[in-house]
């Protein structure tokens, strides 16, 4: 019987086996029958408009031009791609595009990438015919702070707009006029400011968008090319990082159908130039006295050995390795647990989850379950400032018919195309779930939504301000769902690769729970004893070096100072130690507080491998040469336990990866050369098929607090923040927002507080207030990590006060 | 939040609303929306768009997208009499370019553009449907047919002149008219107060502006 | 002016044929009585097909078939299509201001018919005269029971909104109607989907001319098969015809089909004003590729006549050129408004009509060249591969294949004067 998935089409005389319904110009392509085309992508509607890809079918009376981008195979279609009618429409099209447009190849960013160009050059005629007047338009236009419209190189082709509007659901840009005069255009004062704006010029076929950043930067035959991953969150969004003479000079997404899809957030794409920021650190630097000398790395090295080799283990505590890769977080766990023999490890920093819900919730789900959701289940931080590429595929999921469900005390970005958006007043989500989960009165209709699998849960803490043991419930509850799958949301670049490496008080490598008999016995065999105390996290770490228990901090690509939910725990700790070391790439608000700065290598100059939120691991290559004297962090390592007196076994990374992936079951089997030679080039999810993960763990629902004064803080993320990623790059740093204390008319009206007015938040922060009525009453909303919030406590309970007189 | 259009006329506000419910998708009240913000703005403004964009609930550039498509929606001032010359073929054939002469000389404006004193804004558009009694011109869209350009420039005095508040499509006719596309039939009540289609559910000349 | 189907009722009450009183005492709302009383909506669409009426929009196709596609997912809408706006055609015109409940009793039975409770009316802005008759009509027909709930106690009930289009040709071609319609820029869609089976917001949807509609009353109460016997088999019924240019008597006629042209332009048209002689004419609208006196005076006027011709009736308007007539200005004209109103989104269009414009303005500016001619052909030839009638398409609808239409007919018919002109031009320049 014939396979129903197929059909057999006739393409220039030979028949082709193709997938069913597949559009006739894919179809063709797959076979090697190319047909030209400017507006068709892949991953957008196909509108027919360039014209480009006619070629001829036949019908029942006789051949026909048709677009072969809206054309779907059919079983005995009968196709000539390249016949004397074809190749004319085809060459007749390709003339109607070059008449208007401007011969500036020369100093086009396009050209030499350029389809058009390229087109142009092994179809077109020698000359034009076209003696009239060229179309002219003001040139550059800028549409956004990141990008530029060259209005006379467009060719219509309607790729930006769709993206902006279907894919990113930012309808800013967008036609105006009509006929001859048809433009790409924004509205005056309304900017294409767009978290995914630089898509738009990754896919212009034409040299008509152009990013700020990249302009008359480089050649396209100048660029070498790497394939990494970019690590500005937990998504890992595959890159082609490019170079150009030693310099990171463009990034653009690669289509891993199951992480990115070849989309890029704005940040994914820009944030690159902080490495090659002034502002770098590349050179070790000792304290002396109030300020910061240079110093070797053999003076650096020698120092911390001596001063560390002086303290107990269980004084000496490590902070970070988020942004590691998990060859170097796993050489620092070994390294405290068997050079240092200490448990207090963790790479959150008080703003995470359980992290035994984070490194091996079941059932997980991956990225690509959301295309054959029913229902997703978002109650978690707004994905389109944490998330912002998962954003995209929810509304994927949603475009192609999945009910949305979204919980959350502030309006989020996904609520304009959610089925179904509740609103809860921070600081009371355990009462929220509980009327959730049980369908009372008016959540009747959600909770039947729910009730619809397969479900994928994404969930995660709301906010810095909200109660981590709320996920957790959250991850029960959605465990109760039918199908149901659950995505654990964390936002900090590799902190997934970081638990699973075992940078967590209560995790060994490869997703291990420390009290796991079993599982610790294997690990002390390769590694020898381990610390007989339970790890601390990171809150309990600062309160203890306060307290004196703990003497040495190590802070590793952290800044607790900016990051943790108080912020003056933080400092205090920093200002208590006896001696504090940060590995860093950036002078922050915490490492100014060192004792010692070692000099960080970061993404673009590290190779390795990191973890993504399904679990999914990943190749990271370098691009560039490390900056300065700066070294990966496990060479670091390696070389200050050789300081110490012990060899750490860690001075390369096929080195590090064997051991890996012969002690931490989880990554069984996955090496970097299995992830660059034999696995998936999308990266494999662990654990593979016949590995183990020793750690299955299922949430449980337990006793929340609800919070119930005045006003509540929900302390939430934006995707442009003050971090260190942003503020070091040169396009991105003024794109923070002005910060606002969000709030509900009703309360305002109570306390008699009007929309522009100052108030005073906690005791501490004045902040102009925004009225908003999507705002949960009793909830104040406020941007967490912001110049103008620097310094708030992460809590639920919070005051706000009018001015005094005279303030 | 407040009303995007609460600077409207009372009654202009009204019919916004019901607009807004009278049709299965509320995106469908965009061109009546547009020419009753162009009502209240004199033209569709940049805030006219803005408004009928919050009306609907789409940006800006989505109503500029669609109000940019139509030659009817004014995004620049227009005097108080926009005066359409059809220079399509049938009136060309028939002495429109005579007509348009005329008009541009006594309007003191070049087609596509506004009298000093603001007067009259001067376009030749295509076909208005009144080939039969070309060439024609329509005057805020109310139609004259059947005229010459000696007739084209009285008409245009006769509007410095009388300055009338509203136009009537049927007093032109007579006073300036000739072959006409077919027989109007019985008398026209209604005329034009702005450069915008006197319709009732849009605005009427039973309102005033 | 005949006063067949159409038009006797405005032309025997020339000042009040458009009132709800003047249209009931003359039989009106009859045929609705009759539709709503006495025949299943499956016997009103029978009787529809079986009167042949090929659609009056332009393309002809059959009425009664493009009903049966309409598919059963509700709601469905009746859209009716008043956007008449190509050069040469203001018959609709007439019907929407003269008599407009004759077409809102067209309208309330083929919603009857179809299955429709929610029916449009577009109809272009500068028609502001027609949008107030018709609106007026719709009220008047509120307050009189023929439109609302429960039509004349049938248990049917519609309601129909008048909605006014905003300057663009484009918008008579129907899925650009339903685009501007949903508040869009009105840009055709790529067909199929048909909106028979997804139209106005994605529903169902029949999209019919004015004057299609306005003859379903007639066709109700006289039955289908007596207007099949009106007029040539293929071309059943009557025609309004929209005469302009060059001609005596200018207007609108509404024949039975069947008569020559040489009839329709010296005998109904009255001939050539001032004793000139007729150089040539368009048969159906800017759009359609031109007739000359040489071949085509005893062509006949019906729609397969004309289209075996190479050209089409269209929507019925004829333009008629005297001997005056300078062809190349003729066919600038034409061609830039097709350029004026293609609507942007197709390549070969946008660029194409815009540069035949472009071309033929240069030629008329004395800056012509020999190889201008190949020129003009070879862009055309690139919009609509063949140069045939009816046009294939490098385009995603037939707007650009219009504007090659004149300068088919001026390279075809005229090609001595057009390379004159070229010639002097180019003698004149020195």
């Amino acid at each position: 019987m014939a396979d129903p998935t197929q059909v057999t089409i006739t393409i220039n005389g030979v028949e082709h086996d193709v997938p069913a319904g597949e559009w006739l110009i894919t179809a063709a392509e797959n076979v090697g029958d190319y047909i030209p085309r400017f507006c068709f992508h892949e991953k957008l509607v196909p509108v027919g408009k360039c014209r480009a890809c006619l070629v001829e079918v036949e019908g029942p009376r006789g051949k026909s031009l048709v677009p072969s981008c809206t054309m779907p195979v059919s079983d005995g279609m009968v196709v000539e791609t390249e016949s004397a009618v074809a190749t004319k429409a085809q060459k007749g099209v390709l003339e109607f595009l070059l008449i208007n447009h401007p011969l500036d190849c020369p100093v086009c960013d396009k050209g030499g990438e350029c389809p058009l160009q390229d087109q142009a050059y092994a179809f077109g005629p020698g000359e034009s015919r076209f003696i009239e007047e060229k179309r002219t338009y003001l040139k550059p236009l800028p549409v956004s702070d990141l990008v530029l419209l060259d209005r006379e190189r467009c060719v219509l082709c309607d790729r930006c707009v769709r993206v902006a509007d279907d894919i990113a659901g930012d309808p800013l840009l967008v036609f105006s006029e009509r006929g001859n005069s048809v433009q790409i255009r924004t509205f005056p004062d309304e900017p294409f400011a767009s978290y995914f704006s630089g898509n738009t010029v990754q896919l212009c076929p034409v040299g008509a968008l152009t990013s700020v950043d990249y302009r008359f930067k480089a050649r396209p035959w100048d660029l070498s090319h790497t394939t990494s991953v970019s690590l500005v969150d937990t998504v890992h969004s595959t890159v082609d990082v490019q170079t150009s003479r030693g310099r990171i000079v463009r990034v653009y997404g690669i289509e891993n159908d199951a992480v990115n899809e070849g989309w890029l957030s704005d940040k994914d794409r820009f944030a690159f130039s902080a490495i090659h920021a002034d502002t770098r650190v590349s050179v070790p630097m000792i304290r002396k006295d109030d300020r910061f000398e240079e110093a070797t790395w053999n003076e650096a090295l020698q120092l911390i050995a001596s001063r560390l080799g002086g303290y107990m283990g269980s004084e000496v505590a490590a902070i970070g390795g988020a942004h590691n890769t998990n060859e170097e977080a796993f050489v620092l766990g070994k390294f405290m647990r068997t050079v240092i023999g200490s448990a207090h490890i963790d790479s959150q920093i008080g703003d995470g989850i359980n992290p035994h819900l984070a490194a091996a919730v079941i059932p997980r789900a991956v990225i690509d379950d959301l295309d054959s959701a029913s229902t997703i289940f978002v109650w978690g931080p707004d994905l389109k400032e944490s998330l912002p590429v998962l954003y995209l595929r929810v509304r994927k999921a949603v475009r192609q018919g999945a009910t949305l469900v979204v919980v959350n005390p502030a309006p989020t970005g996904l609520d304009s195309i959610a089925t179904h958006v509740v609103s809860y007043r921070a600081g009371t989500g355990s009462d929220a779930l509980r009327k959730l989960s049980s369908g009372d009165g008016d959540m009747a209709a959600v909770r039947q939504a729910l009730g619809v699998g397969p479900v994928v849960a994404l969930v995660g803490r709301t906010s810095v301000a909200e109660d981590p043991d709320l996920t957790e419930c959250l991850a029960a509850f959605a465990r109760s769902l039918p199908d149901a799958k659950i995505l654990p949301i964390l936002e900090r670049s590799n902190i997934f690769g970081a638990l699973d490496m075992g940078l967590a008080p209560t995790l060994l490598p490869g997703r291990i729970s420390i009290d796991s008999r079993h599982g610790s016995d294997a690990l002390e065999a390769a590694w020898g004893p381990l610390p007989d105390h339970h790890g601390r996290d990171t809150m309990s770490i600062l309160q203890n070096t306060i307290d004196g228990d703990t003497a040495a901090l190590l802070l590793v690509g952290t800044d607790p100072v900016a990051d943790c939910p108080d912020p003056a725990v933080a400092l205090a700790a920093l200002e208590a130690a006896d001696f504090v070391v940060a590995v860093d790439a950036f002078i922050t608000e915490s490492s100014v507080h060192a004792d010692v700065i070692l000099p960080a290598a970061v993404w673009g100059e590290v190779d390795g491998t990191v973890t993504n939120l399904e679990g999914r691991v990943q190749r990271i290559r370098p691009s560039v040469q490390a900056t300065g004297q700066t070294r990966t962090l496990y060479s670091v390592l390696d070389d200050l336990a050789h300081h110490m007196g012990v060899e750490l076994g860690a001075s390369n990374l096929s080195m590090i990866s064997k051991e890996i992936a012969d002690i931490a079951p989880t990554y069984e089997g996955v090496t970097v050369d299995f992830l660059t030679f034999e696995g998936d080039p999308n990266g494999v999810v662990v654990p593979l098929d016949n590995a183990t993960q020793p750690l299955g763990y299922i949430p449980v629902d337990i006793p929340v607090p609800v919070v119930t004064g005045e006003f509540t803080l929900h302390f939430a993320g934006s995707l442009y923040d003050d971090g260190v990623w942003v503020r070091n790059t040169e396009v991105l740093k003024n794109l923070p927002r002005k910060a606002y204390v969000r709030m509900h008319p009703s309360d305002a009206s109570r306390r008699a507080i009007t929309a522009g007015e100052t108030v005073v938040v906690a005791g501490s922060h004045q902040l102009p207030v925004a009225l908003d009525d999507t705002v949960a009453k009793g909830t104040v909303v406020v941007p967490f990590n912001v110049r103008e919030t620097k310094g708030l406590v992460a809590a639920a309970d919070v005051t706000v006060d009018t001015l005094a007189v005279g303030e | 939040m407040s009303s995007p259009i609460k600077k409207w006329s009372h009654s202009n506000q009204e019919r916004a609303q019901r607009l807004l419910e009278s049709y299965p998708d509320r995106r469908s009240a965009m061109m009546p929306l547009l020419y009753i913000a162009s009502l209240e703005h004199d033209h569709v403004s940049q805030d006219a768009m803005r408004e009928v964009a919050a009306l609907i609930g789409l940006t800006a550039a989505q109503v500029e997208s669609v109000a940019s498509f139509y030659t009817m929606f004014k995004r620049e001032e227009v005097g108080d009499y926009l005066v359409s010359v059809c220079t399509s073929i049938s009136c060309f054939l028939r002495g429109a370019d005579d007509v348009l002469d005329a008009v541009e000389q006594a309007c003191d404006a070049r087609h596509g553009s506004t009298s000093p004193d603001g007067r009259f804004t001067v376009e030749h558009v295509e076909c208005i449907g009144a080939c039969g009694g070309a060439p024609a011109v329509q005057v805020n869209y109310e139609l004259i047919e059947g005229l010459t350009g000696a007739k084209a420039q009285q008409l245009i005095e006769w509007l410095k002149d009388t300055r009338p508040q509203v136009v009537l499509a049927d007093e032109m006719q007579q006073l300036f008219g000739g072959q006409r596309s077919f027989d109007w039939g019985g008398p026209e009540p209604d005329g034009a107060v702005a450069p915008v289609p006197a319709f009732a559910p849009y605005g009427s000349t039973a309102e005033g502006r | 002016m005949s006063d067949l189907i159409l038009t006797s009722r405005m032309t025997e009450h020339p000042t009040d044929s458009h009132t709800i009183g003047r249209f009931i005492e003359t039989g009106g709302y009859e045929a609705l009585r009759k539709a709503l009383g006495e025949m299943s909506p499956d016997e009103i669409k029978a009787e529809v097909k079986l009167s042949n009426m090929r659609g009056r929009g332009g393309a002809g196709f059959p009425t009664g078939v493009k009903w049966g596609f309409l598919a059963p997912a509700e709601p469905r809408y009746l859209v009716v299509n008043g956007d008449e706006s190509e050069p040469g055609t203001f018959n609709d015109r007439q019907l929407m201001e003269r008599d407009p409940h004759q077409l809102i009793e067209g309208m309330v039975i083929s919603s009857y018919a179809l299955g429709v409770d929610r029916a449009f009316v577009y109809i272009r802005g500068e028609y502001a005269r027609s949008a107030r008759r018709v609106q007026r009509a719709i009220d008047e027909a509120y307050e009189a029971g023929y439109l609302g709930e429960n039509i004349l106690g049938s248990g049917f009930s519609l309601d129909i909104t008048v909605h006014l289009g905003g300057g663009a040709y484009i918008c008579g071609e129907e899925t650009a109607l339903l685009n501007s319609l949903e508040g869009r820029r009105g840009e055709p869609r790529l067909k199929p989907p048909f909106p028979a089976v997804e139209g106005l917001y994605a529903k169902p949807t029949i999209v019919n001319n004015v004057e299609s509609i306005s003859n379903i009353p007639w066709i109700v109460s006289n039955g289908g098969s007596s207007y099949a016997a009106i007029g040539p088999e293929r071309s059943a019924g009557t025609k309004m015809l929209s005469i302009s240019g060059h001609i005596k008597r200018p207007g609108n006629h509404e024949i039975i089909m069947g008569m020559t042209w040489r009839d329709l332009i010296f005998d109904l048209g009255g001939g050539i004003p001032e004793g000139r002689a007729l150089k040539a004419w368009i048969p159906g609208g800017a759009s359609s590729p031109w007739f000359v006196p040489e071949e085509h005076l005893d062509t006949i006027v019906s729609i397969d006549d004309v289209a075996a011709s190479g050209s089409m009736l269209g929507a019925g308007a004829v333009v008629v050129m005297d001997e005056t007539t300078n062809v190349v200005a003729a066919a600038h004209r034409i061609v830039r408004f097709f350029a004026h109103e293609s609507c942007g989104q197709c390549t070969p269009c946008r660029e194409g009509t815009r540069w035949l414009e472009d071309v033929l303005k240069r030629i008329l500016d004395g800056d012509g060249r020999p190889q201008d001619v190949d020129l003009l052909l070879d862009i055309s030839d690139n919009i609509s591969p063949g140069l045939l009638w009816p046009p294939a398409m490098t385009t995603i609808c037939p707007l650009g294949p219009s504007a090659v239409s004149p300068v088919t007919s001026i390279t075809r018919w005229f090609m001595p004067e057009v390379e004159a002109m070229i010639a002097a031009k180019e003698l004149a320049h020195g």
